[in-house]
């Protein structure tokens, strides 16, 4: 069934690989920020507001100073330089400047001997304020209020961007059509969980120059951010990217104490470490906006879909951070996988006194998908369809181009649905299943990379990759990719191994370090297979070209007559006269001595001219169709999910063993969202600021994956591959949703969906005398 | 979050532990598993200068099937086939503690003197200062039920109501010499809720002992929480008895998990000692066992789902007892 199974033509890509560093990570080896201690070096401490909105009257850190250990104390007046993530809203400061804005906001920082002094200082420090009034209910915020919680809202109120689309006519098609379904969805907040708590050490040195290692998804947007804040030229700043414990968006934007701990070194002249606990992490958040979204879908009697009407208010906490990306995406990212002729939406971002939303995979995808998708469910009951067949009226196919211009290329999701269909036994379950089971199908689709590179005016490429080889046979990676536990450093040296014709250990991917790697946006935005992998192919085949030239004058055969092989480049009928690499590389190094290559990538010309247009543009997407398969305790309410048929389209799979791990995590992490993760808040105040009271869902609760990687080559993909790192987890949610109706009879409008709601929607359906598969 | 120093003192008989505790008088603690302890002592909360670790007595380390010292780690327990025979409720409810990683620390008399849990307590010292601490911490009220007279944190060990389903004892020792008394006693029901056992001063838990009848007894216990490994019990329900062809030999329930402190349901069961049970007595036990509980709102499942599901626990316990093997774990 599958089209990119392995291809004889590779002897790596497509296959299993291993994690090129997961030997150092399994035996405690590998070097992560909190690894790293410097000599001298002393330890920040940051003071957390507990007043969710305060003016910060007077703030006396004399005492502090003086206690014995206490190097510096800073408040938001040294450096009140406002930085953010977009260039369009900095609204952040690396302490607080004027007012605190959420529970858990920096007021100062400290740096001492150790950690322990850093907390008596942060004790000693007197904090006189005036509160202001607590906005907790983005609801409150699209009206004027009192007190703003920035100045840069929307006249008077708490508004921090309102998106506005209409193409087509959306009232005239719902006015036409025969079935029109709606669904206003709630979505708690979460967050990333990632297992390294954030860590930054900055060092300031007298030649002048400032070194910032941190555990950051993007080392270039940290390196602007240092720049602008502290006011020294980028070039002055050097920073490092240790390994990384995982990220999913948390560790994207540059972050408060990143440069808090960088002021810090500044004013002690001495390293600085701060390291996070788990407290800190949920209080910097940047997780997913808790949401309201309100989804109408219009359709004709035979399913086709004739138009999408959605709004959707986000909870954007005390930030703007990506919230101007999550506005766009909540209304665009519902424009896949099928045709929709008329489109409207109305999103609305709002300030609330909370610790800040922002990017979390499959970023601004996720609540409205849900909405979609099991608004979907619903319509083809109602009209009476199979869920399958209503996907497959509506399809995208490949080569078009949304009512949106998004410019669709390669769609495998025809195959999606096929395979999780065969694979499922969905013909013979489907509302035959005994009441408390149920199955369920939910698609999804996603960017394979924005488009759009965050910062760059005039335009330069998004990724740019550099070898070098020397006469050890060792080739150097640089890249300032960043692996944060995805699996990038291996791809690409598979990528230039593959294309060189090498073994695997000859390549070394070289730890980010501003110093020599080449700028590369970033991990977010699912960019990093496709425009890294581009970029690392083109360095490769331009190394190759000069290895080949020089393997031509050892055997004397053109190049277009040698083939590359494992370890050599063979003439075609004349494998005994075949050149080694070594033999090439030292042919080729006697004039230039070591050799060195570039390879970049920049996404085509997309996208319509409106405004906003280029909300949702990449080079490529991926496609899901996920069947779930749940089991019900009807008396309790608890569920289990037995089965997920995962069928994907990622193009071609580059690492099966990598894509089999984001599809196998990001359906880990969509049921945490699905089955009880929620940021627990009563008002302002955050409830739940602990992995022990944020219920990741356990190793029982996980349901056999089966892994269905029906993707076709990508035209424009490295090797035809497309992302696989957030695509996975949006279909997840809704599969199980549309599970538990076909199980129980009850729609879930409403995440996450916990024993006590299972046991009240049964009830409730009872109540009404709608009784479900005899029950 | 890190720990402030403190003197750890390491004692190695039970007279030793006794005379420690009544000279460091208020200013320690005593330390176990320390697996709720400290993490409780990284956040701060009514910390102590002194702890005093209970590892080196010999005597609280070793357990036969009569009496379990309270120094037996919860894995040791786990493991052992006897033990689960013997008692399959309480050994359902030691395997349903925490994680595997947690019970090779954790301990018996630990998990009967867990400390009682509240969003509002269990928190940082800087999330708890925000809100102007909490009765049972440095502060004078209740941020669960506005007042300043009772604390409503929730008992969260998951072995005291196992064990008193079948009528376990506990073996204390003090100033005063040694004591037994029933596990239930360990516990003030009358009390302020702030303060979690009702042992005199310098008194420690040193043995668990159970009669020679409760030996076989078939026994069940079910646990409540949103995940089925990691989290304390939101609901824990323990039930004992013996029921032949159907007539009930004899009955007893408890639960954890629901308010500040453990409870058997003596008033509902014995009156069922001697009948035939069926759905119908069956029912009003349930419903009599889920109306006479008041959780509050201060963990995460909602207070009145759990309260329900006191009634659905109950009902199947008595189903398990009239008609499953013993000590299916919930």
């Amino acid at each position: 069934m599958s089209t990119a199974d392995a291809s004889p033509k590779f002897r790596l890509l497509g296959g299993r690989i291993p994690y090129v560093e997961g030997p150092l990570k399994v035996t405690g080896r590998a070097e992560y920020t909190d690894d790293i201690k410097r000599p001298g070096m002393l330890y920040g401490g940051l003071l957390r507001s507990p007043w969710p909105h305060a003016r910060l009257v007077s703030i006396d850190v004399s005492s502090a100073r003086s206690l014995p250990g206490v190097y510096a104390v800073l408040t938001g007046e040294k450096y009140p330089t406002p930085f953010g993530v977009l260039p369009i809203t900095h609204d952040e400061t690396a302490i607080a400047v004027g007012k605190a804005r959420y529970i858990g906001d920096i007021i100062a920082a400290v740096a001492a001997t150790d950690e322990r002094t850093a907390e008596l200082a942060m004790a000693a420090i007197r904090v006189e304020v005036e509160p202001l009034p607590e906005y907790a209910d983005p609801q409150t915020g699209l009206a004027p209020v009192t007190e703003p919680i920035h100045a840069r809202g929307l006249a008077g109120t708490n508004i921090q961007k309102e998106v506005v689309q209409h193409f087509g006519d959306v009232d005239a098609a719902f006015a036409q059509a025969s079935h029109t379904v709606r669904v206003r969805g709630t979505f708690a907040g979460v967050t990333h969980a990632f297992t390294e708590p954030m860590a930054t050490i900055a060092e300031s040195t007298p030649d002048g120059r400032l070194t910032v290692w941190s555990a950051t998804q993007v080392p270039h947007y940290l390196h602007r951010a240092l720049s602008e804040v502290l006011g020294i030229p980028m070039h002055r700043i050097r920073v490092i990217k240790p390994e990384v414990g995982g990220g999913f968006g948390g560790k994207s934007d540059p972050l408060p104490h990143e440069i808090a701990c960088a002021a810090l070194a500044l004013e002690t002249g001495r390293p600085v470490k701060i390291r996070f606990d788990r407290e800190d992490v949920f209080l910097t958040n940047h997780g997913r906006h808790p949401t309201q979204n309100d989804v109408r879908i219009a359709a004709d009697s035979e399913g086709h879909l004739s138009a999408y009407d959605i709004q959707a208010v986000l909870d954007g906490g005390a930030w703007s951070s990506f919230g101007t990306v999550t506005t766009y995406y909540n209304g665009v990212l519902a424009m896949g996988p099928y045709r929709v002729p008329n489109f409207r939406y109305r999103g609305r971002r709002v300030y609330t006194n909370k610790p800040p939303s922002g990017a979390m995979r499959a970023h601004g995808g996720t609540n409205i998908r849900y909405s979609v998708e099991v608004a979907l469910d619903e319509l083809a009951e109602s009209i009476g369809l199979d869920p399958f067949v209503l996907r497959e009226r509506n399809a995208l196919p490949p080569n078009s181009t949304t009512v949106n211009q998004l410019r669709i290329t390669s769609t495998s999701f025809r195959q999606c649905l096929d395979a999780s269909r065969v694979r499922s036994g969905w013909a013979d379950k489907f509302r035959r299943l005994p009441f408390g089971e149920g199955i369920g199908l939910g698609c999804g689709f996603y960017i394979s990379g924005s488009n759009s590179p965050i910062h760059f005016t005039p335009k330069m490429p998004q990724c740019t990759v550099h070898l070098k080889v020397d006469m050890d046979g060792g080739i150097a990676v640089h890249s300032m990719q960043a692996d944060i536990g995805q699996g990038s450093n291996t791809l690409l040296a598979a990528i230039v191994a593959e294309v060189l014709g090498v073994d695997l250990d000859r390549v070394h991917v070289v730890r980010v370090d501003s110093d020599i790697s080449p700028v590369d946006i970033g991990s977010y935005s699912s960019r990093v297979t496709f425009m890294m992998g581009n970029a690392a192919r083109r360095a490769a085949e331009e190394l190759l070209a000069t290895l080949l030239r020089a393997a031509s004058e050892l055997c004397g055969y053109p190049v277009d007559q040698l083939a590359v092989e494992r370890e050599r480049y063979v003439p075609r009928h004349r494998p005994e006269v075949a050149v080694s690499f070594m033999d090439a590389l030292h042919k080729a190094m006697e004039k230039v001595g070591a050799l060195t290559a570039t390879g970049a990538y920049s996404s085509p010309p997309m996208g319509g001219t409106f405004k906003g247009a280029r909300a949702g543009t990449a080079p490529a997407y991926s496609f899901a169709a996920y069947v779930a398969q749940v089991r019900v305790d009807a008396e309790t309410g608890e569920y289990h999910v037995g089965t997920i048929w995962a069928a994907f389209d990622c193009g071609r799979p580059l690492n099966r063993l990598a894509v089999e791990g984001q599809i196998e995590g990001s359906i880990h992490m969509g049921l945490g969202q699905l089955m009880g993760e929620t940021m627990s808040y009563r008002s302002t105040r955050l409830m739940n600021p602990s992995l022990l009271e944020y219920k990741i869902p356990a190793p029982q609760q996980m349901p056999r994956v089966e892994c269905l990687l029906v993707g076709q080559d990508d035209p424009e993909g490295p090797f035809g591959a497309k992302e696989a790192g957030e695509g996975p987890l949006v279909a997840t949610l809704p599969a199980v949703a549309n599970a538990l109706y076909d199980a129980i009879g009850v729609r879930f409008h409403e995440l996450p969906i916990t024993p006590d709601r299972v046991v009240r929607g049964i009830e409730q359906r009872r109540k009404e005398g709608r009784p479900w598969k005899g029950a | 979050m890190h720990l402030d120093p403190f003197e750890l003192y390491r004692p190695s008989t039970v007279e030793e532990v006794v005379r420690l505790t009544r000279d460091l008088g208020a200013a320690c603690d005593v330390l176990a598993g320390g697996t709720d302890l400290l993490p409780n002592y990284k956040m701060h909360i009514n910390l102590k200068p002194n702890l005093v670790a209970l590892e080196e007595v010999e005597e609280l380390r070793s357990y036969t099937l009569e009496r379990v010292g309270s120094m037996t780690r919860l894995a040791d327990l786990d493991r052992d086939t006897d033990f689960a025979r013997a008692y399959p409720g309480v050994a359902a409810a030691v395997h349903e503690v925490a994680t595997p990683l947690v019970r090779e620390r954790a301990t018996v008399g630990g998990n009967l003197l867990v400390e009682t849990r509240c969003f509002f307590f269990n928190q940082t010292f800087p999330w708890r200062q925000s809100l102007g601490f909490c009765l049972k911490a440095d502060g004078d009220r209740c941020h669960v039920v506005p007042q300043k007279e009772r604390c409503y944190a929730t008992f969260s060990g998951d072995l005291a109501p196992a064990l008193a389903a079948v009528d376990a004892s506990v073996e204390l020792a003090g100033p005063d010499g040694r004591r037994t008394i029933p596990v239930l006693d360990l516990y003030d029901p009358g009390g302020d809720g702030i303060r979690r056992h009702r042992l005199r001063p310098n008194e420690i838990v040193v043995a668990v002992s159970f009669p020679a009848a409760s030996r076989g007894l078939p026994a069940n216990y079910q646990k409540l929480r949103i995940r089925p490994t990691f989290d304390f019990p939101e609901l824990g329900l323990a039930a004992a008895g013996l029921v032949e062809s159907g007539t009930v030999r004899s009955l007893a329930i408890a639960a954890g998990g629901l308010e500040t402190y453990p409870r058997r349901f003596d008033e509902v069961t014995r009156p069922l000692v001697g009948e035939r049970l069926n759905e119908t007595n069956r029912n009003a036990a349930s419903e009599a066992i889920m109306r006479s509980v008041r959780p509050v709102h201060n963990t995460f499942l909602a207070p009145d789902y759990r309260r329900r599901m006191v009634g659905v626990y109950v009902r199947r316990a008595l189903d398990r007892l009239a008609n499953g093997p013993p000590g299916v774990p919930g």
